[in-house]
């Protein structure tokens, strides 16, 4: 009969993966990132750069005399994908995990680590990040009211626009920048003409840029991700809309001027220093290390963020002589201006980081940028 | 007025993509009532392959007229064998079986195909260069309307009405229309199905190549799943011009661009999906046969 | 006995002792087994039984998560109070939704099925009313609690989802011998023939949808509650095809067919993470060949209703 061999087969498949998923005295670091789907390159950059600093560190020894090794999971920048990875690394028993890109993988995996004591850093930069106050979570970049507050200035004191467009996506990262920035707008003084929503991969939003171009606007402030951002800014100058762009830091990422083309030249960026512009000798020697090993430089500054959180746990953990989750955590709290890659690292008692400054970035003719805040 | 007016513009542009997409699904399906779920995925396809093309034989980026008809040539041969291929493989040998066997068949071979396109050109967008056409502009009373645009709506009219001419007015085309009313009639009139219908899919597939070349130079980003929403629409503007009819494909084509843009440009382009799928119920509930009414047999 | 409840049973008596064996990544995956099993089952109920194209299926099960992931970061409703809307909620839309299209020809229902999938995902998406949370979805959903005593662990979550799997069988046995089970049945054989012996075509179709809707709902619940988060791709048209697929090419009205499918499309990429990238080429392939070698699924249904000598071949 059929079923007998069929049985017999998995059974014995069962048998033999039980058995393959066996660890030696390991201490496993997660990496949860969008290593595939429309942030890819965000999310290998992420990886690499986590690799790299564990293959340095157990070249020097490990940690605590125990070697480290590194489980990935895919979540494709989804928030689905996200929580299954989290449940996923958390049975695996790391100690730590990076992760992820966007604050929605980000979200929807904290619960699951939260529970189950695993730590988790991330360069999400959602508000919604921190107000839970999990002590298991570190963010290691800034966040949207910040960086909103910080444009603000730029847009209504510095550069006087008087009819300002806000436009974010669906996701929760954008729509909380997009109203940090329209609330701080206001706060200044600023008069914000138009605020919408495009829905990210749509690629053709000459629907909406249609109607705002009847409006007359002097400033378009786009609060979503670089793949629609690229795509908006070239249409925007095709509909032949004569206002400024200016880009939140999810737009920060070579393919935002490859999609633009030509209609890149004077996009402006807000965003944390860029990976160039970091005035540390480390993360120059960190470039020039990653770059050694994967033939080309990590694509933006957000991986560089999340190795600093990498390093400031595993900095913890050798400190406190300990796994323990909560000891780490609770040193980390503590910490004050840990020397990172991108600028010293401090955090506060809800895992938010302080002290990050920004830049002001205008893309070039040849799609490099140029600093011009003061 | 003149935001209407761009907004019919732009709704006529993605309608005749979606019509010329359109048109490949409605020729399968009037001779083998068949959904060719693979259809979309094969436009992607034709977008990638186009994208290596151009930059493989023009490395220094020309945009001449020369260059720019050598990859569509080029490009719409490659998908069209890749269609031959497909009914060949994926098709041909479930004729004779249940129809919801042709349908999971036809699911797989889009995966395939949407896979293949990831395991080749890898799982990032990959994005067309912006100068294969020239990126002038006309505006007229302030309706603003680019080359690309005007390539998009003369190339896609062309084709529409050389196709239907085809169908038509000639010999060949008369034999596909028999086909499609009754495959065992057609047989014993000595017409040769298996040929027909290859030629059907070299047809459709070609068409569906052109819209994917179009839609790489006119959205600039082009991911490996693009395909699949992209071709379910497209099977909704057949279905409610009415399926198995050319000019119904045509003016269901238009009629769900023009739609969506009004509906995104005035209500909300985030709604877009949701509208096309209620004016397909309504379509179907008060007009069942689509609007130029469907040419298919129904055999009781 | 027949062969069907022998292997039912056996099935749950292997999978109730399974987790003495397992650890928390294997628990895991069972529990992945089981929830989509119980889709997989109510998917069968609606395209295997009643013949009904139906490939918007990950609609009803997103409902059920998403009633429970609403009901209870929103409102604060706790776990076990969320499982009767997660079912009813589900079974009113496939009703309101199904009942103007049910008669549609086979491949129009598929369109139209597929366009519901749709216009749910758009309407988590654009975070309707605002409790829908939007492209990355709910998160934070609780744990199941009942005196105080918080269900937590995998083997929890495990049990459960089997107890749901024994209902689900339970009720596709209790079908199969009812009236109902018989109507669907001629329905699916020749649904011109079936009206004319007086059967409600309409009825007994939409009775399908909704016993299916609700079961994946129950599903849904359940699945929401295991990742403590849910989200709008989840429940795409793709996971719809998956279903759709998994009852075609396993076998359909076929239980070990059905356990089969949902065995290779959800639990093997679990295990062979290495074929991540090319999971979906190897799925289509297999669907497609498996379609051309053996069009009524890898383990059909041996016994019928009707003698075999009375079965022609053709559809």
């Amino acid at each position: 009969m059929r079923i007998l061999p069929r049985v017999a087969a998995s059974v014995a498949v069962c048998a033999l993966l039980v058995t393959a998923g066996s660890a030696a005295d390991v201490i496993k670091i997660g990496v949860q990132a969008p290593i595939t789907g429309k942030y890819a390159n965000e999310g290998q950059s992420i990886d690499n750069g986590v690799r790299l600093v564990i293959d340095q560190l157990n070249a020097k020894g490990g940690l605590l005399g125990k070697q480290l090794e590194v489980v990935s999971c895919d979540d494709e920048g989804k928030a689905q994908k996200a929580a299954i990875c989290a449940r996923k690394l958390v049975n695996e028993g790391v100690l730590a995990v990076i992760g992820s890109y966007t604050s929605g993988a980000t979200e929807a995996a904290q619960t699951t680590y939260f529970r189950n004591k695993t730590l988790q850093t991330s360069d999400g930069t959602s508000g919604s990040l921190t107000k839970h106050k999990y002590w298991t979570f570190f963010r290691n970049s800034f966040r949207n009211s910040d960086q909103a507050a910080f444009t603000a200035t730029y847009l209504v004191k510095e550069k006087g626009y008087k009819n300002i467009v806000v436009i974010s996506d669906y996701s929760g990262y954008s729509v909380d920048l997009a109203d940090s920035a329209a609330k701080s707008i206001k706060a200044e003084g600023g008069n914000v003409i138009y605020q919408g929503k495009i829905k990210s991969g749509t690629q053709n939003f000459t629907a909406v840029l249609t109607k705002i171009k009847a409006m007359k606007p002097d400033a378009i402030y786009f609060a979503g991700y670089y793949t629609d951002g690229g795509l908006m800014r070239a249409q925007q100058q095709q509909l032949g809309i004569k206002a400024d762009f200016i880009g939140g830091d999810a737009n920060d990422n070579p393919d935002f001027v490859k999609l633009a083309g030509k209609s890149a030249e004077g996009t402006i960026l807000v965003n944390f220093p860029t990976a160039d512009f970091l005035p540390y000798d480390a993360a120059k020697v960190f470039i020039k290390d990653y770059t050694a090993k994967y033939g080309k430089a990590p694509s933006s500054v957000w991986a560089l963020m999340n190795v600093d959180g990498l390093s400031a746990i595993l900095h913890a953990a050798k400190e406190t002589k300990s796994l323990d989750t909560k000891k780490i955590s609770d040193y980390l709290h503590a910490l004050k201006d840990f020397p990172g890659i991108t600028g010293p690292v401090s955090f506060r008692e809800d895992g938010e980081r302080i002290n990050t400054k920004f830049n002001i970035y205008e893309i070039q003719a040849d799609g490099k940028y140029k600093i011009i805040n003061k | 007025m003149d935001i209407f007016l761009q907004q019919i513009v732009n709704g006529l542009t993605i309608g005749s993509l979606y019509a010329l997409v359109a048109l490949g699904y409605t020729m399968v399906y009037g001779v083998m009532k068949l959904i060719n779920f693979a259809h979309g995925d094969l436009v992607a396809l034709s977008a990638f392959a186009g994208l290596t093309v151009y930059t493989n034989i023009f490395a220094d980026g020309g945009t001449s007229i020369i260059a720019v008809i050598t990859v569509f040539m080029f490009t719409a041969a490659i998908i069209a064998v890749v269609g031959v291929l497909l009914e060949r493989l994926a098709y041909r040998p479930l004729r004779t079986a249940p129809r919801l066997s042709a349908v999971v068949s036809a699911l797989g071979a889009g995966l395939v195909i949407q896979n293949a396109i990831m395991l080749i050109w890898g799982p990032n967008m990959k994005i067309f260069p912006s100068d294969l056409f020239p990126s002038t502009i006309y505006e007229i009373n302030g309706v603003v309307i680019t080359f690309t645009q005007l390539m998009i709506l003369i190339f896609s009219s062309v084709l529409m009405i050389a196709l239907y001419l085809f169908i038509n007015k000639t010999k060949m085309g008369t034999a596909i229309r028999a086909v499609a009313i009754d495959q065992d009639a057609a047989k014993l009139m000595g017409i040769n199905v298996n040929k027909i219908i290859m030629i059907i899919f070299i047809i459709g597939s070609a068409l569906g190549a052109v819209a994917g070349l179009f839609i790489g130079i006119y959205y600039r980003g082009i991911t490996f799943d693009m395909g699949w929403m992209y071709g379910l629409n497209a099977f909704v503007a057949a279905i409610i011009g009415g399926i198995g009819n050319i000019p119904g494909a045509m003016f269901g084509g238009l009629m769900l661009g023009l739609f969506n843009a009004l509906i995104s440009g005035y209500i909300s382009s985030a709604w877009a999906e949701t509208f096309t799928f209620m004016l397909l119920i309504v379509v179907l509930i008060f007009r069942p046969t689509g609007i130029l009414g469907e040419k298919v047999a129904e055999k009781v | 006995m027949n062969k069907t409840s022998i292997i039912s049973i056996g099935f749950i008596a292997v999978m109730s002792v399974f987790p003495f064996f397992a650890d928390s990544a294997w628990l895991a995956v069972g529990i992945t087994f089981l929830v989509f099993s119980v889709v997989a089952f109510s998917q069968d109920i609606i395209l295997g039984r009643a013949g009904a194209f139906h490939m918007g299926h990950a609609a009803f099960f997103g409902l059920g998560a998403y009633t429970t992931a609403i009901l209870n970061t929103h409102y604060g409703w706790p776990i076990l109070a969320t499982w009767a809307p997660a079912v009813i909620i589900p079974v009113v839309v496939a009703l309101i939704t199904t009942a103007p299209i049910i008669h549609l020809r086979g491949d129009y229902l598929l369109v139209t099925t597929i366009g519901i999938n749709i216009i749910f995902l758009q309407i988590l998406e654009n975070d309707l009313f605002g409790i829908t949370g939007g492209p990355n979805g709910i998160f934070g959903i609780d744990v199941v609690k009942l005196f105080g005593y918080e269900f937590f662990d995998q083997i929890d979550m495990y049990y459960m989802a089997l107890i749901l799997l024994g209902i689900t069988l339970f009720i596709m046995k209790t079908l199969d011998g009812s009236k109902f089970g018989r109507a669907m049945f001629y329905i699916n054989k020749d649904d011109v023939a079936a009206q004319s012996m007086g059967i409600n075509i309409r009825y007994y179709k939409l009775y399908a949808f909704a016993i299916g809707a609700g079961l994946a709902g129950a599903a849904g619940s359940m699945f929401a509650v295991q990742y403590s988060a849910v989200s709008p791709e989840a429940f795409d048209v793709l996971q719809s095809i998956m279903f759709f697929t998994i009852v075609l090419v396993g076998g359909s009205a076929s239980l070990p067919g059905v356990l089969l499918g949902t065995f290779v499309m959800f639990v093997l990429p679990e295990i062979f993470r290495e074929f991540e990238t090319a999971r979906y080429l190897i799925f289509g392939l297999a669907m497609i060949l498996t379609m051309i070698l053996r069009p009524r699924g890898i383990w059909p249904v041996k016994f019928g209703n009707i003698p075999a000598f009375l079965k022609k071949g053709k559809k």
